[in-house]
């Protein structure tokens, strides 16, 4: 009895490791076979070089990217390009875990928010080398298109599209309203009175809301010709407060008056562009990136009139926009082949027909040349968000440095959930808020540059 | 609660003491609460399939509605179509294989260990079984990292590994409920096979696993479910796109900073429904049937 | 869960008037070391090989300042458990939803379950239809789309604002979004149920027929042998609930992210985003090993007050 056991079980368990051990080589999984393991050699038996690439993104932009990789190869037959993507968390999640275990990928993108976070570990490779012996080729970008992916002098990124925020106002309401076209130079005080007006009049949210997101909080100080941060990442680098709580005050006016959603609104209706109020004609304006534009319409639906605006400024301010890099890609210090890398990023920055597969789907391109080459190309909603980024352009305040290392730490553990909600939801008033962000800032900046 | 009750024990006993026309009324009642209730577990899952067959323009202008006002079946071949040519049959294909080799694993090493637990008295047996229960009580979360690294020294990155060789143990959850139903069946049972020249082996086979059942069927089930679910896994460690499973894919289709295709999501989300769906229907079977209750006379 | 205890608790003293297949035994369960080792050998192999570096790891990172990006870290004592109880009104804030969801979600849970399985653990036409109608939810799980249905239902041109004829941001307004979550969580019994379902057909229809020919009525059935022969069953559904309830994790994540006003931020929640978003592992693996000792402790806990309402066919010493 007791042998017929072990032996069923031993059969089982045969069958099981059969099962297991044949995992890569079923059908679905036998293109596996030149897995990027960790301790392969760099260059297959082939002798083919293998690069890694990795993005964030949805359906539009993983096909038109590997559509392009796809170009690359046929260019380069000993380029053998292994590609992984993911959706924005689950990127940051793999990317983190990869840069633990020492595996990371070639080419990564990176995003501006992270990129001094990962750049003062040490991750990322500097690429001025591959652009003096002129593998990444800049002629036809702009310095001021460069200047994002910069640190203390050195280029950790290539820009590969512009983006900056914009406000959105349905034409037809403004319309409907009897209302102009206000100013491109509005101040917040203009901005209160157009929302509020339209609200009034037509009895629906003059403006949809998310006005105390972290990047309007940004676009204030960048319109005084501050930055939030510090220079070297330990606090804030502002000492007035005043601006930012006469524009708290402001948005808590309008939640009040009904003009835009609650706070509480917001959080039930989430984040995504395509469920914006504006969308379903509930809201007369509203703000996105440029390049969310594209989502915008489309989601709207056919024969609707959106107009384009520069964010609002506070009274006195230059524009309280910049021009900023959408996403980089970047080398990272772990790369086996940089240079190849190099060769990639090049050829995606710079090739027209790679571009035309890509159609700005990351924002408007840097170079010039690949501008005026999908200008004719260009549908209608693209034509805006390039029409949008060109006319700020000449007026727009200059970048700020990127993100101190804390800035996540920051915005996920202070500003939203003891700073902005508890003023919001009206436990503490905006002075208060204000002078918690200023302690509590000190403590986690300091901590996280500290490391 | 009482109808909960006097339902359960009249279908056990067949009670002859009921009058007729309380049965008729009895059973229609049954009905009506027992389908309206339903609906209302169904209706959120009614609404996923709808939104999936209304096209681009409508999704988000017309939510609320559980009819479309234009049927169409853009998001399903959208959807299907996947990344870059590598399409949903893929990942559909990727998905069963994790799945079915791992419930595969998962139960059948489960009811061996679990019978191990429950039945036999050995040094250690309590301690160890602490250490298992409490293996289900620290957040993956923290494991990951650690994980990660032993698995990527041992060279099995994109590879099924990582996902299919710890399954070998079996999992806690299963071992612990199989634990649960074996201790219900009498011990006696046991014993007279013993006696009567079985081994441990023997015994687990012939008495065990027929009372156990329901138990394997009910954590088949799970697991495949559990299995087909599971992203994290495959996100950390099969890189691959064409090892991408359908949950992995699924969550690649949306990015808040961009577009996402909230059509494609709802169709292959509703789609990647069916297999489970589907598992659950031809399991449930067995489980209605019960083979359980034969082995106990006598 | 108190419901399931004095449930059963009160059943006890009928206990010695139900039915039982057999006597308990008073023989001594013979000691078996190597049978016993050779049968759970898969487990103790798997374990050592693949869950035991990362958890003594984990344990270990919980006392030091790991950010992930880094290679090195530094070793900070009892710095990181500190933090958690005095300098961190998150910390706190996940404690409370935790615990409240636990204690709401979980009771709740089971007792619809077992409901629901008792209703359905008949022989009547279509019943097959309506367990997996039952079922259904319970294979949606937490993705992408669940968060988005979720907010639409509770939206405010949603199902439940059409019903009741409010206007409320459900999701959004700090007393209500933790209980669309319990509900959630309620709506998703399938698991539990199923679990329950197995058992009642473990339950031999022998015994019920004895009943009947006592005389005893459906509810004196329930209470005198469903419910006894169940408690196995009800033990295992109620350790597995408590575990998984103190590290709900993937309904906040998808569908409020642990707004409003950290009324949602479970504790397995605000673990990942100190871990993945914040990048401090150290800190993130010193609050994973304080809920294990809260959820070991309570397990214990319940496994203690087993030997007092739970009842096996095969009584052990």
């Amino acid at each position: 009895m007791r042998h017929k056991f072990w032996l069923i079980w031993a059969v089982l368990t045969t069958i099981a490791l059969l099962f297991a051990a044949c995992a890569p080589a079923t059908p679905a999984a036998a293109p596996a076979a030149g897995q990027p393991g960790v301790d392969q050699p760099a260059a297959g038996a082939d002798g083919k070089i293998e690069l890694r690439i990795a993005w964030w993104g949805s359906q539009n932009r993983h096909d038109r990217t590997i559509a392009v990789i796809e170009q690359f190869e046929q260019l380069h037959p000993n380029i053998d390009i292994v590609y992984e993507f993911a959706g924005w968390g689950d990127y940051w999640t793999l990317m983190s875990t990869q840069a633990a275990g020492g595996n990371l990928a070639d080419i990564m993108q990176q995003d501006y928010a992270r990129l001094e976070e990962w750049v003062s570990r040490g991750l990322l490779a500097p690429l001025d080398d591959f652009v003096a012996d002129g593998t990444l080729n800049f002629a036809n970008v702009s310095e001021s298109s460069l200047a994002g992916g910069r640190l203390d002098g050195k280029l950790y990124g290539v820009n590969l599209g512009t983006n900056s925020m914009t406000v959105v106002i349905d034409a037809d309401r403004l319309a409907e309203a009897g209302m102009e076209t206000p100013n491109p130079e509005w101040t917040f005080d203009e901005f209160e009175r157009v929302a509020t007006e339209l609200h009034e009049k037509l009895g629906i949210y003059g403006f949809t809301g998310n006005l105390t997101n972290e990047q309007l909080w940004k676009n204030i100080y960048l319109s005084l010709g501050q930055w939030v941060y510090n220079e070297d990442g330990t606090g804030l680098g502002y000492e007035d407060d005043q601006p930012f709580i006469d524009y708290l005050k402001m948005v808590k006016r309008l939640q009040d008056a009904g003009v835009t959603q609650s706070r509480e609104q917001e959080i039930a209706a989430g984040g995504s562009v395509e469920t914006d109020l504006i969308v379903t004609g509930q809201s007369a304006m509203t703000y996105v990136w440029s390049n969310q534009i594209v989502a915008l319409t489309s989601a709207a639906g056919e024969g609707r009139n959106f107009i384009l605006l520069p964010m609002p400024r506070p009274a006195g301010g230059a524009s309280a926009n910049y021009l900023k890099p959408s996403m980089f890609f970047s080398i990272t210090s772990q790369a086996r082949h940089p240079k190849e890398a190099a060769m990639f990023i090049d050829f995606f920055t710079n090739n027209v027909e790679a571009n035309k597969v890509l159609m700005a789907e990351r924002g408007v391109p840097v170079s010039s040349e690949v501008r005026s080459a999908l200008e004719p190309l260009l549908d209608a909603p693209q034509k805006m968000m390039f029409d949008y980024i060109a006319s700020i352009e000449s007026s727009v305040s200059p970048i700020p440095p990127p993100d101190a290392p804390g800035h996540a730490d920051l915005i996920n553990n202070v500003y939203w959930p003891l700073v902005i909600d508890p003023f919001m939801f009206g436990q503490q008033s905006a002075e208060d808020a204000v002078r918690i962000l200023r302690e509590e800032a000190g403590v986690v900046l300091a901590a996280a540059a500290a490391r | 609660m009482e109808t909960v009750s006097t339902a359960a024990g009249r279908a056990a006993v067949r009670a002859p003491r009921s009058i007729l026309h309380h049965k008729a009324l009895r059973t229609l009642m049954y009905h009506l609460v027992v389908a309206g209730l339903g609906y209302v577990m169904l209706y959120p899952i009614l609404w996923l399939f709808a939104g999936s067959f209304k096209g681009r323009a409508e999704i988000w202008t017309n939510v609320s509605s559980l009819i479309p006002q234009q049927f169409t079946l853009e998001n399903y071949i959208n959807g299907w179509r996947g990344f870059g040519g590598i399409t949903f049959t893929t990942f559909y294909l990727n998905s069963f294989f994790y799945a079915g080799v791992g419930t595969l694993l998962a139960v059948a090493a489960s009811a061996v260990v679990a019978y191990g637990f429950a039945r036999i008295n050995f040094t250690g047996r309590r301690f160890w079984f602490a250490c298992m229960l409490s293996t289900l009580m620290l957040p993956v979360q923290v494991q990951i990292i650690p994980q990660y690294i032993v698995f990527s020294q041992l060279g099995w990155i994109n590879t099924f590994y990582p996902l299919l060789l710890p399954r070998f143990g079996g999992q806690a959850f299963f071992i612990f409920m199989i634990m649960q139903f074996i201790r219900g069946i009498p011990r006696d049972l046991d014993e007279a096979a013993e006696m009567d020249g079985c081994g441990k082996g023997g015994v687990f086979f012939r008495i065990i696993l027929p009372q156990i059942t329901p138990a394997l069927i009910t954590a088949a089930i799970f697991s495949f479910y559990w299995t087909w679910e599971d992203f994290l896994s495959p996100l950390i460690y099969l890189n691959a796109p064409r090892l991408y499973t359908v949950s992995l894919a699924l969550r690649a289709f949306a990015d808040p900073s961009g577009t996402t295709d909230w059509g494609a999501i709802f169709a292959m989300s509703s789609l990647s429904l069916v297999p489970v769906f589907v598992i659950f229907i031809l399991f449930q079977r067995f489980l209605v049937e019960g083979i359980s209750t034969t082995g106990l006379k006598g | 869960m108190s419901e399931a205890l004095s449930v059963s608790s009160s059943a006890r003293p009928t206990g010695d008037r139900r039915p039982r297949p057999v006597k308990p035994h008073k023989k001594r369960w013979r000691h078996d070391n190597w049978t016993g080792y050779l049968f759970i050998s898969p487990w103790l192999i798997a374990f050592f090989a693949f869950t035991f570096i990362p958890i003594i790891a984990s344990l270990v990172l919980a006392f030091t300042n790991y950010d992930v990006l880094s290679p090195t870290w530094r070793w900070v004592g009892l710095e990181n458990f500190e933090r958690m109880f005095t300098r961190d009104p998150r910390y706190i804030k996940s404690l409370q939803a935790t615990f409240f969801y636990a204690f709401t979600a979980i009771p709740l849970r089971l007792i619809f379950a077992l409901a629901v399985a008792m209703l359905l653990n008949t022989n009547r036409r279509m019943v097959a239809g309506y367990r997996a109608a039952y079922y259904a939810p319970s294979i949606v799980g937490g993705s992408v789309a669940v968060a988005v249905m979720w907010r639409e239902i509770f939206g405010r041109d949603g199902l439940i604002n059409a019903v009741l004829g409010t206007d409320v941001a459900w999701l959004g307004n700090p007393s209500t979004a933790i209980w669309t979550l319990i509900l959630l969580a309620v709506w998703q019994f399938g698991s539990p149920m199923l679990i329950f379902l197995a058992g009642l057909k473990q339950i031999p229809r022998e015994f019920y027929e004895a009943a009947a020919i006592d005389g005893a009525n459906g509810w004196q059935q329930f209470w005198r042998i469903t419910l006894p022969l169940l408690t196995p069953i009800i033990f295992f559904n109620l350790v597995m609930q408590l575990i998984s309830g103190f590290m709900v994790f993937t309904q906040a994540f998808v569908i409020t992210g642990g707004a409003p006003l950290d009324t949602t931020l479970f504790y397995a929640l605000y673990i990942y985003q100190r871990a993945f978003v914040s990048l401090q592992m150290g800190y993130a693996s010193a609050m994973a090993w304080v809920l294990l000792i809260i959820i070991a402790v309570l397990t214990a806990l319940v496994f203690r007050s087993s030997s007092y309402w739970v009842f096996y066919s095969a009584q052990e010493d």
